[in-house]
């Protein structure tokens, strides 16, 4: 989501452009040059940026889109030469406590799952007005290492976001699948159907597990014809 | 060849109205296209709205839904402003379902007359739409007020002309 004053103008794009290009210089470099000239170079990128990688939720994608490329994962290892270079394992494992203390929070309520956008918000929430801005990719990075630490979560894609769920739990993939939920949320965001028809009170299908259920084929046309 | 339903049919939400505008519009959408369709295959020219809530198009036994009066009225009025449907009565129980328009009809008998070399000949309009000669023919038993509408698309063209004759109606080609 894009907030104010975090650099979405044309300048911070350009400053933005800069750094990614002083990032490929540096690919360049640790191609033709020996590790100990890397190295320097990428201490140097390091410290220069280590407030931009904290600031600026979309900076921190590029940057980690751009380590992608050169096989480094800056989140490797909570002791890795990047984490500690960069402070960026400490930024996501904080993040990730955070999330986890948002599940804990609302299990009793949503049985441990909850819409990425809801726990955003409420990530968001905890932090308060003056703490870093926090992405929902940022959320999806930090929850993936949680995934890897053996903590339970896991994300499920529904429509075009996720569902997080941090509980281990199998969803009941019968004809009718019922979330307890925030339901209205997900007729909100378009995620699930009402059917006012079924017995007892209303249900919600979500149209993208159906599909998967059923046993005819559907063209991803089709798919998108229900989903947004 | 039996009628083949789209995967929404089977969907129980798909009875429901949505209550999500943007979801609602996507349903709309694929209703309009299954009315159309259903029509199509059976040859279905003309809707009585209490009957078609009762046809297998709104009411899936299967799944043990339905679509309710009121959605079936506001898919009724997406075809309308689409240009598929039209009012035959104010109360609305009636309506005129083209899921073919004029001027489609209009070229489809006209290819057929030129096709045979019939142009300049005289039809009624009962050969037209009945005759053994146009058994086959996509437009054979095409209601006649469909019929008169597609000549008189011909007829603005300069294709057609439709003569008034004892018994009835008539049409040239040119």
């Amino acid at each position: 989501t894009m907030r104010k004053g975090v650099g979405t103008g044309a300048i911070a794009k350009k400053k933005l452009a800069e750094v990614t290009l002083q990032l490929l210089l540096l690919l360049c470099i640790c191609m033709s040059k020996q590790l100990e000239t890397f190295k320097s170079h990428l201490e140097e990128f390091a410290s220069k940026h280590k407030q931009e990688i904290r600031k600026n939720p979309q900076f921190r994608v590029q940057f980690q889109e751009m380590c992608a490329t050169i096989g480094v994962d800056p989140l490797a290892s909570g002791k890795g030469f990047w984490s500690e270079m960069l402070g960026v394992g400490d930024f996501y494992y904080e993040l990730g406590v955070q999330i986890i203390e948002v599940c804990l929070a609302l299990k009793h309520r949503n049985g441990g799952l909850i819409t990425l956008d809801e726990l955003h918000q409420r990530v968001l929430k905890g932090r308060g007005k003056y703490a870093q801005e926090v992405s929902q990719d940022d959320l999806v990075r930090a929850i993936k290492k949680l995934k890897v630490m053996g903590n339970g979560f896991g994300m499920i894609p529904v429509g075009g976001s996720y569902l997080v769920q941090s509980v281990p739990a199998e969803l009941n993939m019968d004809h009718t699948v019922v979330l307890q939920l925030a339901e209205d949320h997900l007729l909100k965001e378009g995620l699930a159907w009402l059917d006012s028809q079924a017995a007892g009170e209303a249900q919600y299908w979500l149209p993208a597990l159906f599909s998967e259920l059923s046993s005819r084929d559907v063209t991803p046309e089709e798919a998108n014809q229900m989903t947004p | 060849m039996s009628f083949e339903w789209p995967w929404q049919y089977n969907f129980p939400p798909f009875f429901t109205l949505q209550p999500n505008v943007d979801t609602r519009q996507k349903q709309l959408v694929a209703w309009c296209s299954l009315a159309l369709s259903y029509c199509r295959h059976h040859k279905l020219y003309t809707l009585d709205v209490m009957e078609a809530q009762e046809s297998p198009v709104f009411n899936n036994k299967k799944i043990e839904r339905k679509l309710s009066m009121e959605a079936i009225q506001v898919v009724f009025e997406e075809l309308r402003k689409k240009g598929n449907l039209e009012w035959l009565d104010k109360n609305k129980s009636r309506c005129l379902v083209m899921w073919r328009r004029p001027e489609e009809w209009g070229k489809l008998i006209y290819q057929w007359v030129s096709k045979n070399g019939m142009v300049n000949s005289v039809f009624t309009l009962y050969e037209l739409s009945n005759g053994d000669d146009t058994e086959g023919e996509e437009f054979h038993g095409l209601e006649e007020w469909m019929l008169l509408r597609s000549l008189q698309a011909l007829q603005t063209d300069g294709k057609a002309e439709i003569i008034t004759m004892d018994d009835g109606k008539g049409v040239k080609f040119f």
